[in-house]
C-alpha cells in the first residue's frame, strides 16, 4: 500500500468520518472539514509535475484478487496526472463553493452530500490512476453510483429522482458493456493491465483472436460514450442538472463526464490507427458537437444551456481524439491530440466558472429562466465580470484560452482533411463544415447567455428574491477559475511541456520530443477566417432568434430522443406485465399444462437425439393368469376414474385401485410391501371420506371440448413418455450386467444383522436413516395437520 | 473425526424433537433455537475448515460399507452450502423472534424450523440418491407446513397449489430413481458415477442421458427453473416475511445443488448436450424471472420472483462448465443466500413500519428511517452486481468464465438481466425510500425499527466482506469447483474406504 | 410381465395427469394418489420381476426377489401417505375458507 494508494482511498476514509463531523459539530458547516482533503491531495500531486525534465512515471502495485487477475495497481503518467489535478483542484474549489451555496439549515442533509461527493472524488481518482481494467471498472461504477445519488440529493423532488434513475440506467448499461469489452481484451492478451495490453499489441507478431478485436472496441466505446454523454446517450445530462449546482460544476462538466474521454485517450494506443476507431469516434463526436450546440439554443434554463454546451464541447474533444488517432499512421494528425488535451483543461476552467456563475444567479435571484432575467449587470458587477470572461472564452474570443483551443480545433480538423487514409479523401470535407456550423451555434448560445442575463431590462417583478451581489465566499472559486482562463490564455505555453506534453506521451507513446508551441497570432490563415465567420454568423443567428424559435423543432426544450427513453421504459414495464400474466395465471391447471408439455418435449427431444428408444421383449418374465385378471381390473378401474361424478364412488374406486396394487405386490413376491399398502390404503380411504364428506358433489365439468382435448393429449403424452423411458431402461438393464447392491443384503442379512426378513433388515438396519427420516415426515405431517386445523389467523396479523 | 459430518443433520433433528415438548414455553424455545443455530454456524464452519485442510470427510452410517449402506459425504461444496444455510437460518430465526405472531410460535414453528434445516443439511451432505429423496421430503413437508401455517385464506389457496406441484415433482423423483436403479443397480453417488460411466462406454449413454434430463426436470422443479417455476411467486408471498425469507434462501438452493452435484459427478457423459440444455434453461430462467420482477409493484413479490432470476445465474456456471464458471456459480449461490435473505428481512422491517408491502403506498422512508434505507440500498446494489460487493465478483467470474468458453450469448443475456435487476431494485428504492415521507412524525415515533435491523446487519457485512476479501473467498470456491470437476476424488474418498 | 406392467404404469400416469389437469380439488388430490401408485409400481417393475422367492431368508430358496426396491417403495409409500394426508386436510381447509372447490375460482388476481 503506497502513498498513491492512500491517495485514492483517502476520500473514502474521509467519507466515513463525515457523519461524525456533521452530527458532532452542527454549527460549523461540514464543508469546512471536508475542504482540507482535496486541497491536500492537490498540493501533493503538484510535485509530480515535471519542470524541465521528463515526467517520471510512477507505478505501485497491490494484490487484490490475483486468482481473477485483479490487482489494485497504480500507474501515474501524464494523462492520469492531468486528470488527477483536475479532480482534486476543481474538487477543492467546488467544496469551497458548496459551503456558501448549500446553507447549513436544520433539515439539510449535508452529511449525505459530502459523503457522496467524497465517494465520487475517490472513485474518480481510482479510475484515472488505476492500471488494472477491472479496478477501473469498479471505480467507474462507483462514480455512476455517486453521481446518481448526488443528482437525487433532494430526493423528495420527482424530477431529481427521475434524473438520477436515468443517469444510473444509462451509465450502468455502458458500464456493463465496458466490462464485457475488458474481458474480451483479457481473453485476447492474457492480462488486465492497460500497459500490458498496450505492449502486447505493440508487438508486431502478437497472436490473438482477431474476431474479438472489433467487438471489444465497440463495447468499450459504449462505456465511454454513455459516460461522456455522446449522442445518442446524452439525454441523461440535461436531467442531471437537477443536482445542486456545485455538483453540476464538478461532476457534470469538469470531471465525471470526462471519464469517457479519459478512457478513449487511454485506449488510443491500443485501438488507434484502425479505421473503425477513427470513424466511430470522430463521427459520434462531431454529431454530438453539432446536436449539442443546436439544442442549446432552444433552452430557457441557464443550466440547461450549459448542459447542452457541455455535451457539445465533449463531442468536440471526442472528435479531436478520433481525428488524432490517425497519428499512428500520419503525424500531421498530432495537432488534434494536442488540441484535445488543451481544450480539456480549458473547458474545465471556463465551464466550471460558468456553472458557478449560474449558481450564483440562481442563488441570488431565485431563478435560472432567461425569460425572467435581465439587467443584472449593474446589480452584480463582479459576477458579471467573471461571466464575461467565461462566456467569451467559451465563444472562442481572444485573448482567452478558449480562443486558443478553438483555433487549434479548427487546425486539427483542417489538417485531418489532408489525410490520405481511411477514405478521408472522399468524406473528410465534412469535418470542417460540421465544426464550423457547430461553432456558429456555440457563439449564438454564448450571446444568449450573456445578453439575456446581464444586459437588457431588469425585471424584478418576475423574480422571487431581491437580487443582489453574491457573498464573497461564493465568489472566490469562480474568480479563481476565471483567472485561470485569463492566465492560460495569455501564457499558454506554461502548460505546454508541463502538462500537455506528458499527457500526449500517454496517448501517443511513440512520439518523442514533440514540439508544442501555442500562441495567438498565426497570421491570416483559414482558422482565423473561420473564426471571423463564426462571429458574424453567430451574431446573425442570435439576432434572428425569434424566427428560429418558431420552427417546431425549436419549440420544446426537451430533447426529442427522450421520447425513446421514456417510451422504452414504459413499454418495458407494460410488456413485462403482459408476459408475466401470461405465465402466472393463477390456475393450477395452466401451470401443470406448461410443465408437462415442457417435460414431454424435452424428454422426447432427448430420446430422439440419442436414438435411445429401445425395446427388449425377450428377457421378460412369465405372466400367470391371475396376474392378467388383476391387471385388467386395475386398468379398467383407473380409466373409469375421470368419468365418475359421485365423490364417494370416486374415492372408493381409487381405494380399490390401491387394493389391487396390493394384490399385485403379493403376486410379485413382496409381502411386506403388500401389507403396508393395504394398511395405508385403508387409512387413506377413511381420511378421504372424512374430509370430502363435507364437500360438494363433483360436478360434471363443463368445459370446452378444446380444453378437454388438450388435457387428453397432454396426459396421453405423459403416459407415453413414461412408458417409453421405462421400456428403454428395461432394455438397457438387460444390455448391461451390473450386479445390484442388494446382493450384499442377501448375503449379509443373517450373519451381520441377524434378521431373516431382508426387507425389514434393510429398513431398520442397513438403511435405517431413511426410516428414521420417514417417521420424521409422518411426525411433521401430523403436527402440521394439527396446526392447520387449530390455527386460523386473519391476514396481516403479523409480518 | 468423521462423525462430525453428521452433526449438521443430527443436531437440528434432536433439537426439533425436544422443542415439541416445550410447546407453550416460548422463552425456552427461543433461547434454545438461537443458541443452536449459532452453534450450527460454528460447527459447519469448522467442518469446512477440516475439509479444506484434509480432504473429503465421509461417514458410513451404521458402519455399513459404501456403497451398500447410506453414506454422508462432506466435500467442500456441500459443507460450504451447509455453512451458508446455517447463516441464513440464524438470521431468519432472530428476525422471527421479533416478528412472528405468538400463535404461530406456539404451534410448533420452532420444531418445523429445525426439521426444515435437517432436511436441507441432509440434502447437501448425503451421498445416496434415495436418501436424497427422503431428505428432500423432510425438507418439503416442513416447508409445506411453514408456508401454510396460520391458515389465512391466501396462504391456504396458494399452498395447495404449491403442495400439489411439489408432490408431483416428488413422484417423478421416485420414478427417476427407479429408472436409475434399474439400469445401474445401485443408489450410492460414487458407485453410480462409476457405473454410469461404464454403462455409457458400453453404448447405453442414450437412455442415461434421458434419465439425466429427467433428474434435471425434477430438481429444476424444486429449484424453480423456468418453465417449472410457477409455484414460487405466490407461495412465498403468503407466509410471514421471516418464513418467506427462510424458504427463499434455502429451498431453491437445494434444487440447484442437486443439479450441480448430479451433473458434475454422475452424469458426466454427453455433456455437450446436457450442459447446453442447462445453459438454455439458465438463460430462460434469468430472463423470465427478471421480467416478472420488473412487472410487479409490491416489495415482497418482487423479491420473491427475483429468486427465479437468480437461480438462472446459479446454473449458468454449471452450463459453462469451466472451473472459473463453477466457482462463480458457487459464489453466486452463497452471495444470493446472504443478500436475498437480507433484502427479505429489510422488506419485513418496512412492512412493520408502513403496514404494507405495496410500493405505491409508501414513500420517503429514507428520511424517517435512514439506517433501514441505507442497509437496503447496499444489499440491493450488491444483488444487482455493483462492485466492490459480493454480487460483482460472482457475476464477474461467470462473465469472464463464459467469455473464455466462448458462450457469448448467455453472457450477453446475463448482462442484460443484470441491468433489469438493477432497474427493479432501483424501482423499489425510489418508491419506498425516496420521495416525500408518507408517514407523519407521530407515526414515525411509534415504529422503531432499530432492533428489527439487527439480523440483517451481519448479512450485509458478510456481503461487503465477500466482496472486498474476494481473493480468499474465491480460492475456497475454486477449490470446491476443482473437487467437483474431478469425480475420481469423490469416488475414491467414498468407495475405497 | 414387465411389458404388461409398464403399460399399466403408463395408463396410471396418463389418468393421474389427466386428473391433475382438472379444476376440482378432489380430482387433483386423487390424481396425486394415482400418480404415487404409478411411481411405486414402476419401481417394482423396473427392479425386475424375475422368478424367485419372497425376500425372506427363512425360505432358503435358490434366488430371491430383490429386497432393496421393496424397502425403498415401502419408505416411499409411507412418505406419500404423510404428504397425502396433509394435502387432504389442506384441501379441506381451503374449501372451508374459500367456500369453493373450483380451482378456476381459486386463481387469485395478479396483484392480490
Amino acid at each position: 500500500m503506497s502513498t498513491l494508494h492512500l491517495l485514492v482511498l483517502a476520500p473514502f476514509i474521509m467519507a466515513i468520518f463525515v457523519p461524525f463531523f456533521y452530527k458532532g459539530f452542527r454549527r460549523i458547516h461540514t464543508g469546512w472539514f471536508v475542504l482540507a482533503l482535496p486541497l491536500l491531495l492537490f498540493i501533493y500531486l503538484l510535485r509530480f509535475i515535471p519542470i524541465g525534465e521528463p515526467l517520471q512515471v510512477v507505478k505501485e502495485t497491490m494484490d487484490w484478487v490475483p486468482s481473477l487477475g485483479i490487482g489494485f495497481n497504480i500507474y501515474l503518467d501524464g494523462l492520469s496526472l492531468l486528470f488527477a489535478l483536475l479532480i482534486t483542484g476543481i474538487g477543492t474549489l467546488v467544496v469551497l463553493y458548496s459551503i456558501f451555496y448549500i446553507a447549513n439549515k436544520k433539515d439539510e442533509p449535508l452529511n449525505n452530500f459530502y459523503v457522496y461527493l467524497l465517494m465520487f472524488m475517490g472513485a474518480m481518482l481510482g479510475v484515472v490512476l488505476s492500471d488494472n481494467l477491472i479496478v477501473i471498472y469498479v471505480f467507474w461504477e462507483l462514480t455512476s453510483l455517486a453521481s446518481s445519488l448526488l443528482i437525487a440529493y433532494w430526493f423528495h423532488k420527482e424530477k431529481s429522482r427521475y434524473g438520477a434513475q436515468k443517469s444510473m440506467l444509462i451509465t450502468v448499461t455502458g458500464g456493463f458493456a465496458m466490462l464485457a469489452g475488458f474481458c474480451l481484451l483479457y481473453i485476447m492478451t492474457g492480462t488486465f493491465s492497460i500497459q500490458g495490453i498496450i505492449s502486447f499489441f505493440a508487438e508486431s507478431g502478437a497472436i490473438f483472436n482477431e474476431a474479438l478485436f472489433l467487438p471489444a472496441m465497440i463495447l468499450i466505446l459504449l462505456g465511454a460514450f454513455t459516460k461522456s454523454a455522446q449522442f445518442p446517450f446524452h439525454i441523461w445530462l440535461p436531467d442531471a442538472m437537477e443536482a445542486p449546482t456545485p455538483v453540476s460544476a464538478y461532476l457534470h462538466s469538469a470531471t465525471m463526464v470526462k471519464a469517457g474521454i479519459y478512457l478513449v485517450a487511454r485506449f488510443t494506443p491500443v485501438f488507434g490507427g484502425t479505421p473503425e476507431w477513427f470513424w466511430i469516434i470522430t463521427s459520434f463526436g462531431l454529431l454530438t458537437l453539432i446536436w449539442g450546440s443546436i439544442s442549446a439554443i432552444r433552452q430557457v434554463d441557464l443550466k440547461a444551456i450549459l448542459a447542452f454546451s457541455t455535451i457539445s464541447q465533449l463531442g468536440l474533444i471526442m472528435a479531436l481524439l478520433g481525428l488524432g488517432s490517425a497519428s499512428f499512421i500520419d503525424n500531421v494528425a498530432e495537432v488534434a491530440i494536442i488540441a484535445a488535451i488543451f481544450h480539456l483543461i480549458n473547458h474545465a476552467t471556463f465551464k466550471g466558472s460558468l456553472f458557478m456563475v449560474v449558481g450564483i444567479v440562481d442563488h441570488e435571484t431565485g431563478t435560472r429562466d432567461i425569460r425572467k432575467l435581465g439587467g443584472l449587470m449593474a446589480i452584480m458587477p463582479i459576477t458579471f465580470t467573471i461571466s464575461i470572461i467565461g462566456i467569451a472564452s467559451m465563444a472562442g474570443l481572444p485573448p482567452f484560452n478558449g480562443f486558443l483551443s478553438k483555433e487549434m480545433f479548427f487546425t486539427g480538423v483542417l489538417e485531418a482533411t489532408t489525410l490520405n487514409i481511411f477514405n478521408v479523401q472522399t468524406l473528410g470535407f465534412i469535418f470542417p463544415i460540421v465544426a464550423w456550423i457547430a461553432s456558429v451555434f456555440t457563439f449564438a448560445y454564448c450571446m444568449i447567455m450573456f445578453f439575456k442575463t446581464f444586459t437588457g431590462k431588469y425585471q424584478p417583478e418576475k423574480l422571487e428574491k431581491k437580487a443582489h451581489e453574491a457573498p464573497i465566499g461564493l465568489l472566490i472559486s469562480p474568480i479563481v477559475l476565471a483567472s485561470l482562463v485569463v492566465i492560460f490564455g495569455l501564457f499558454p505555453n506554461m502548460l505546454s511541456y508541463t502538462i500537455i506534453e506528458p499527457a500526449m506521451q500517454s496517448v501517443l507513446p511513440y512520439v518523442s520530443d514533440p514540439y508544442i508551441n501555442i500562441y495567438h497570432w498565426h497570421g491570416f490563415n483559414a482558422e482565423l477566417f473561420m473564426t471571423i465567420g463564426v462571429v458574424l454568423f453567430g451574431t446573425v443567428v442570435f439576432l434572428n432568434l425569434k424566427r428560429w424559435q418558431e420552427t417546431t423543432f425549436f419549440l420544446h426544450e426537451r430533447d426529442p430522443l427522450n421520447r425513446f427513453y421514456d417510451g422504452g421504459l414504459e413499454g418495458l414495464v407494460a410488456g413485462s406485465q403482459r408476459v408475466t400474466n401470461l405465465q402466472l395465471t393463477g390456475l393450477l391447471r395452466d401451470y401443470f399444462a406448461y410443465m408437462m408439455v415442457f417435460m414431454i418435449l424435452l424428454l422426447g427431444w432427448t430420446f430422439f437425439r440419442y436414438d435411445a428408444v429401445a425395446f427388449n421383449f425377450v428377457d421378460v418374465s412369465e405372466i400367470s393368469p391371475y396376474l392378467w385378471i388383476i391387471t385388467l381390473a386395475l386398468i379398467a378401474a383407473t380409466i373409469s376414474v375421470p368419468f365418475i361424478q359421485h365423490r364417494v364412488t370416486a374415492i372408493i374406486v381409487v381405494g380399490v385401485i390401491g387394493f389391487l396394487i396390493a394384490l399385485l405386490f403379493v403376486v410379485f413376491r413382496a409381502p411386506d410391501l403388500a401389507l403396508t399398502q393395504l394398511l395405508v390404503e385403508t387409512v387413506m380411504v377413511v381420511l378421504f371420506l372424512l374430509c370430502f364428506y363435507h364437500l360438494p358433489e363433483l360436478r360434471k365439468e363443463s368445459f370446452k371440448a378444446r380444453f378437454k382435448m388438450t388435457n387428453l393429449i397432454i396426459s396421453v403424452g405423459m403416459g407415453a413418455i413414461v412408458t417409453l423411458i421405462a421400456f428403454s431402461a428395461h432394455a438397457a438393464r438387460h444390455g448391461l450386467s451390473f450386479e445390484p447392491i442388494s446382493q450384499y443384503f442377501v448375503e449379509n442379512s443373517v450373519p451381520l444383522a441377524g434378521g431373516y426378513n431382508m426387507v425389514n433388515v434393510i429398513l431398520v438396519d442397513f438403511r435405517g436413516l431413511d426410516t428414521m427420516l420417514e417417521v420424521l415426515v409422518l411426525g411433521v405431517a401430523a403436527l402440521g395437520i394439527v396446526a392447520l386445523i387449530k390455527l386460523k389467523m386473519k391476514e396481516g396479523q403479523d409480518i | 473425526m468423521n462423525n462430525i459430518v453428521l452433526l449438521p443433520v443430527l443436531i437440528p433433528f434432536l433439537v426439533g424433537v425436544i422443542l415439541i415438548l416445550f410447546r407453550n414455553q416460548l422463552p425456552i424455545q427461543r433461547f434454545v433455537s438461537g443458541v443452536t443455530t449459532l452453534g450450527l454456524v460454528g460447527i459447519s464452519a469448522y467442518i469446512t475448515y477440516l475439509i479444506y485442510q484434509d480432504g473429503i470427510i465421509t461417514l458410513e452410517l451404521g458402519n455399513w460399507p459404501a456403497p451398500f449402506g447410506i453414506v454422508l459425504v462432506g466435500d467442500l461444496f456441500a459443507s460450504i452450502m451447509v455453512v451458508f444455510a446455517s447463516i441464513v437460518a440464524a438470521a431468519c430465526l432472530f428476525f422471527a423472534f421479533q416478528t412472528l405472531h405468538p400463535d404461530r410460535e406456539k404451534y410448533y414453528f420452532y420444531p418445523f424450523f429445525f426439521f426444515l434445516l435437517t432436511g436441507v443439511n441432509g440434502s447437501f451432505l448425503t451421498g445416496d440418491i434415495f436418501n436424497l429423496f427422503v431428505f428432500f421430503e423432510v425438507m418439503l413437508i416442513s416447508s409445506f407446513v411453514l408456508i401454510v401455517m396460520g391458515g389465512t385464506k391466501y396462504q391456504l389457496r396458494e399452498s395447495f397449489k404449491y403442495v400439489v406441484i411439489s408432490t408431483f415433482g416428488s413422484m417423478f423423483f421416485v420414478i427417476a430413481v427407479a429408472l436409475l436403479y434399474s439400469v445401474t443397480g445401485t443408489l450410492n453417488y460414487a458407485h453410480l458415477a462409476e457405473r454410469v460411466a461404464e454403462a455409457a462406454q458400453q453404448g447405453q449413454s442414450g437412455i442415461l442421458t434421458v434419465i439425466a434430463i429427467l433428474f434435471l426436470i425434477v430438481f429444476g422443479l424444486k429449484g424453480a427453473l423456468v418453465p417449472l417455476h410457477f409455484w414460487l411467486p405466490n407461495a412465498y408471498f403468503g407466509p410471514p416475511t421471516a418464513i418467506a425469507a427462510l424458504l427463499g434462501g434455502l429451498l431453491t438452493k437445494v434444487g440447484v445443488y442437486s443439479i450441480m452435484r448430479t451433473h458434475t459427478l454422475i452424469f458426466t457423459h454427453n455433456q455437450d448436450f446436457t450442459l447446453t440444455i442447462i445453459l438454455i434453461l439458465a438463460g430462460l430462467t434469468m430472463f423470465f424471472g427478471v421480467i416478472g420482477a420488473v412487472s410487479k409493484f409490491d416489495f415482497k413479490r418482487i423479491l420473491a420472483i427475483h429468486i427465479v432470476s437468480q437461480v438462472g445465474y446459479m446454473i449458468m456456471g454449471l452450463g459453462i462448465g469451466t472451473t472459473m464458471a463453477i466457482a462463480g456459480s458457487i459464489y453466486i449461490i452463497t452471495h444470493n443466500m446472504i443478500v436475498k435473505t437480507a433484502l427479505f428481512l429489510f422488506c419485513g422491517a418496512t412492512e412493520k413500519v408502513t403496514g404494507t408491502t405495496n410500493l405505491k403506498k409508501m414513500s420517503g422512508l429514507l428520511k424517517t428511517h435512514p439506517y433501514l434505507g441505507w442497509l437496503f440500498f447496499v444489499a440491493a446494489i450488491s444483488l444487482a452486481g455493483i462492485p466492490p460487493l459480493s454480487g460483482f465478483f460472482s457475476k464477474f467470474a461467470l462473465v469472464l468464465g463464459g467469455l473464455e468458453a466462448e458462450r457469448y450469448f448467455i453472457v450477453f443475456v446475463s448482462l442484460v438481466v443484470g441491468l433489469l435487476t438493477l432497474f427493479s431494485m432501483v424501482k423499489i428504492f425510489m418508491y419506498v425510500f425516496w420521495g416525500s415521507p408518507s408517514l407523519s412524525p407521530e407515526e414515525v415515533k411509534k415504529t422503531k425499527v432499530g432492533k428489527l435491523l439487527i439480523p440483517g446487519i451481519p448479512l450485509v457485512i458478510i456481503s461487503i466482506l465477500m466482496g472486498i476479501l474476494a481473493e480468499p473467498v474465491y480460492l475456497l470456491f475454486e477449490a470446491a469447483a476443482n473437487q467437483m470437476l474431478d469425480p475420481s476424488i469423490y469416488i475414491n474418498s467414498v468407495i475405497k474406504e | 410381465m414387465e411389458i404388461l406392467m409398464i403399460l399399466t404404469v403408463g395408463v396410471l400416469v396418463s389418468v393421474s395427469t389427466y386428473l391433475l389437469l382438472t379444476k376440482s380439488l378432489l380430482r387433483v388430490v386423487l390424481g396425486i394418489v394415482l400418480l404415487s401408485h404409478a411411481a411405486h409400481l414402476l419401481f417394482l417393475t423396473m427392479a425386475g420381476l424375475k422368478e424367485g422367492a419372497p425376500p425372506l431368508l427363512g425360505e432358503e430358496a435358490a434366488s430371491y426377489a430383490d429386497p432393496l426396491p421393496q424397502a425403498l417403495i415401502l419408505t416411499a409409500i409411507v412418505i406419500g401417505f404423510g404428504v397425502t394426508a396433509f394435502l387432504l386436510v389442506l384441501s379441506y381447509r381451503t374449501y372451508k375458507e374459500h367456500k369453493t372447490d373450483d380451482l378456476e375460482k381459486l386463481r387469485g388476481s395478479a396483484d392480490e
